[in-house]
């Protein structure tokens, strides 16, 4: 039987629960103020924290320990948990779990076109996408605004604005937040809402499990948040024992949010990674599979295996402070180190949960606007997936000043140097691609170009630091603090705002500017090299990270980079302005397929169905076969032939129309 | 504000029906296998904590005066865990070969002792012979119990989901016969989560086992 012939004998879905779902019987998925949404999440959160704080007290209340250090961990801790459980609760995410243990299925969930399903616990991957979308941006700008603090402070080496504990304090949040942020910042908003798309599912295959993500992520945003009210931590992101077990308050915050957000990491790769395997659509073979589902499915893998380890560490620490486990007490015969080796052998990997999902941006972006196949598509999915088999041998070279035994310092120094193999693979992927290329400067290509620039930087910074003895020289200061930088936010956050610009016309069915994406890429471009460039220099004349106070000599370079970094600053005021304006304000329809691009994503019809597609598709080719004559369609959608060999679908042709409008 | 449309009509042919079947049944095989990765890195990064703290033995504290945590309690934990996997791996043998019965009560059974042993756990953690604190043993000791009320708790939840599903298909599906061996595709998913929860109480009994070995053996 032929497709087309199979495909005309369909039959309408007769089963009661349809591959999506809503809460018990439907409850949460039934619209008005009486069901579960985000102001009950909102009650649900106050209520937890504040019974879980009462209980802490009264559990604590017989222990001395406590009563003399005026620091009850106990209710702390309860309260955090107990207001994060309060959240999930509001928001809906029992009710399935709860439905299950008597053996219920979900009702169907309605479909709504209203707003008000972005506030909703939905099962919807779009709807995911676009909830992290606004998620990621939220923690991303808030860490952001403590970065200008840090600048703030640091334009004078000896008139102050902070104390030096709040200082510190600040440094820590602003890291642990963009560290935060940057695991779940193309999973969470691309991943989910184009994964499904790009392999031709009409769902993910947990979706819950995914919508529940999301939640426990934007608690663990909540969470990391009252550290600063809760005093703060002075461990920096990586939250270092013994400074962590002698800290107060504000630890809880960074030990319990991370516990949440890693539990939330956990679960979208999880459910993504499990979706690429079994619902890549017939024909999507793995030769075929796309660049950025490739990325995401060995960031998957990082994630479920690496992030673990993390909460594992998280609940030494929780344990540490709340029932007095020794852990991380050299005294009582823990050790400081233990947190060190289990935080890295989650912190490494994490830089690639970082990195590979921009790789996978650009290498869909490269193709479009040069109008050229992907060079060396398997070599760039080789080295994805040999990078993330590699992330977890080398977290040791983060010990070379931590008292690890020497002799294992070459071991790991040749594994880290090991790692730049693949990592080169890939940008050398991109560049052929550019090779002899006639460029499309469309802002998310000027983006994609970008992260090559800055990549470079962080990169080659990055094989110095492999090597023992530079490592040793610039350890702890400016030089490693530019470095990291480069790679996260030259790479990841580049990539980001690539994807953005790129995908949000089908995500929201609207045109961004192209005039101001045009003026927040340069100003953003121009002041991110020009804020942490000078950071290599002042890094190599001996600034220490994490001081507040830094030799006179350095004010100029200091001053230099702290008004480059408002300017910075200043350019995301200029994508939220254009994000408001063209998607809120005057929105402009955006044409089905923009950017003329061969993959799948772009096929299916614009608004995205419910379904995503009308038929599952049968793919007959990869994406990237651009300017090939001759050859095949991408897909057969059960409409019309679509792909190289059958022109454009959305009746664009290349160059002519664009998803940012010059107005 | 309630801009609410009912769902669109969903349709599907035969072959998509069957796409989807397949898909759902991977996702479960593929889940499963997953989840236990997870769980692996989480007790991995128990047991590294353990021999870390064992090989460094900081201020001599690793175990001092060889302290142990309540032996009777301890196995009692282990034997219920490892008689409940047992019941569990061998109900879905039985199920496989026509006895749904006999899988409803190993299942039944192997839920009452995931409770007791959960029971037994946090009743361990009010009579131990030593303060949290004490030494690298006492502390590893208090992380492998919260992580095993976890594994427990989740293990025990997934199977009773299940047999809750067993019985509410049972008015559902009865034309098709049981849901443990009819052909239908819901019977097919529900039976690839069975396996998939097998292998996870598998997986309960290796760890246990380990585990037990590590803090009343050695």
């Amino acid at each position: 039987m032929t497709i087309s012939a199979e495909r005309e004998s369909e039959v309408a879905y007769p089963d009661p629960t349809p591959p999506h779902a809503g809460g018990i019987q439907g409850w949460t998925s039934r619209p008005g103020w009486l069901s579960q949404h985000l102001g009950t999440a909102i009650v649900g959160a106050v209520a937890g924290y504040l019974i879980g704080h009462w209980l802490g007290n009264v559990i604590a209340s017989g222990y001395n320990y406590v009563a003399n250090s005026g620091v009850n961990a106990i209710a702390n801790t309860g309260g955090l948990l107990l207001g994060a459980l309060g959240w999930l609760i509001g928001i809906g995410a029992l009710n399935y779990p709860l439905a299950k243990m008597v053996g219920m299925e979900p009702a169907p969930e309605q479909e709504t076109t209203s707003w008000t399903r972005y506030f909703r616990y939905t099962a919807d991957h779009k709807v995911v996408g676009l909830q992290y979308v606004i998620g990621v941006l939220l923690f991303l700008f808030t860490g952001g605004l403590l970065a200008m603090a840090i600048r703030t402070e640091l334009l004078s080496p000896t008139s102050h604005v902070f104390g030096p504990g709040t200082y510190i304090s600040i440094v820590s949040e602003h890291g642990t937040m963009m560290m935060m942020m940057a695991t779940s910042a193309v999973v969470g908003p691309l991943g989910n809402w184009l994964v499904p798309i790009m392999i031709g599912a009409r769902r993910t295959a947990f979706p819950r499990i995914e919508a529940f993500s999301f939640w426990i992520f934007s608690a663990g945003y909540l969470v990391i948040l009252t550290a600063l009210p809760y005093g703060g931590f002075p461990t920096g992101w990586t939250g270092y024992a013994p400074l962590q077990t002698q800290a107060s308050g504000g630890m809880m915050s960074y030990l319990v949010g991370f516990a949440l957000i890693g539990s939330g990491m956990m679960a979208a790769g999880f459910n993504l990674a499990v979706t690429i395997v079994n619902y890549r659509a017939p024909g999507m073979t793995w030769s075929r599979v796309p660049i950025f589902v490739w990325s995401i499915l060995a960031t998957c893998a990082l994630l479920t295996l690496a992030t673990p380890t993390l909460v594992a560490a998280g609940l030494f620490g929780i344990l540490d402070h709340t029932a007095q486990t020794a852990f991380y007490v050299n005294e009582h015969g823990g050790s400081s180190y233990l947190w060190e080796n289990l935080f890295w052998f989650f912190g490494h990997p994490e830089v690639y949960i970082m990195a590979l999902p921009g790789f996978g941006i650009v290498g869909e972006i490269l193709p479009v606007f040069t109008r050229k196949p992907l060079f060396a598509y398997k070599v760039a999915a080789a080295g994805m997936v040999g990078v993330a088999l590699l992330s977890f041998f080398v977290w040791q070279h983060h010990l070379f000043q931590s008292g690890i035994n020497p002799d294992m310092r070459p071991l790991f120094m040749l594994t880290t140097e090991l790692i730049s193999i693949p990592t080169g693979f890939i940008f050398l992927v991109g560049m052929g691609t550019l090779y002899k290329a006639k460029i499309r400067f469309e802002v998310p290509m000027l983006f994609a170009l970008a992260l090559f620039f800055n990549f470079l930087i962080g990169g080659v910074t990055g094989v110095f630091l492999s090597d023992v003895p530079v490592n040793v020289t610039v350890h702890g200061g400016f030089f490693v603090l530019s470095h990291f930088h480069y790679t996260i936010m030259g790479g990841l956050i580049f990539a980001l705002f690539g994807g953005l610009y790129f995908w949000l016309p089908k995500m929201t069915g609207k045109t961004m500017n192209k005039k101001l994406g045009q003026i927040h890429f340069w100003m953003m471009f121009i002041f991110f090299n020009l804020t942490f460039f000078p950071m290599f220099i002042i890094g190599l004349l001996g600034q220490p990270r994490r001081v507040f106070e830094y030799q006179q000599n350095l004010q100029a370079l200091n001053d230099f980079s702290s008004v480059s970094a408002f300017i910075l600053g200043s350019s995301f005021l200029v994508f939220i302005a254009n994000f408001a304006w063209s998607i809120f304000i005057k929105p402009t329809p955006a044409p089905p397929n923009p950017w003329n691009s061969l993959g799948l994503e772009w096929q299916t019809a614009s608004p995205v169905p419910y379904y995503n597609f009308e038929r599952i598709p049968v793919v007959l080719t990869d994406p990237y076969r651009y300017g090939e004559e001759g050859a095949p369609p991408v897909a057969d959608l059960g409409e019309e032939l679509v792909g190289a060999g059958a022109g454009p679908r959305a009746g664009t042709s290349t160059g002519e129309t664009s998803a940012t409008s010059a107005e | 504000m309630t801009d609410t449309t009912t769902t669109p009509a969903y349709s599907e042919t035969p072959e998509e029906r069957e796409f989807e079947l397949r898909a759902s049944i991977g996702s479960y095989w593929t889940g499963g296998r997953l989840f236990i990765g997870m769980f692996t890195f989480l007790l991995a990064s128990e047991a590294f904590a353990y021999f870390y703290l064992r090989s460094s033995n900081s201020g001599q504290l690793w175990r001092p005066r060889n302290v142990t945590a309540p032996t009777g309690i301890g196995w009692s934990i282990y034997a219920v865990v490892l008689v409940s996997s047992v019941l569990v791996i061998y109900g879905q043998w039985r199920m496989r070969r026509g006895s749904v019965i006999d899988w409803e009560v190993a299942g039944w059974t192997a839920v009452l002792g995931g409770l007791v042993a959960l029971g037994l756990q946090i009743w361990q953690l009010t009579q131990l012979p030593f303060y949290p604190g004490s030494s690298g043993y006492a502390s590893c000791f208090i992380g492998w119990a919260v992580m095993n009320i976890m594994m427990l708790f989740g293990a025990t939840f997934w199977i009773e989901t299940v047999l809750a599903r067993s019985l509410r298909l049972r008015k559902v599906a009865a034309d098709d016969g049981p849901v443990q061996l009819g052909g239908s595709p819901q019977a097919q998913i529900f039976r690839a989560n069975v396996s998939a929860c097998t292998y996870f109480w598998g997986f309960v009994a290796v760890a246990s086992t380990l585990f037990w070995v590590m803090f009343y053996l050695i």
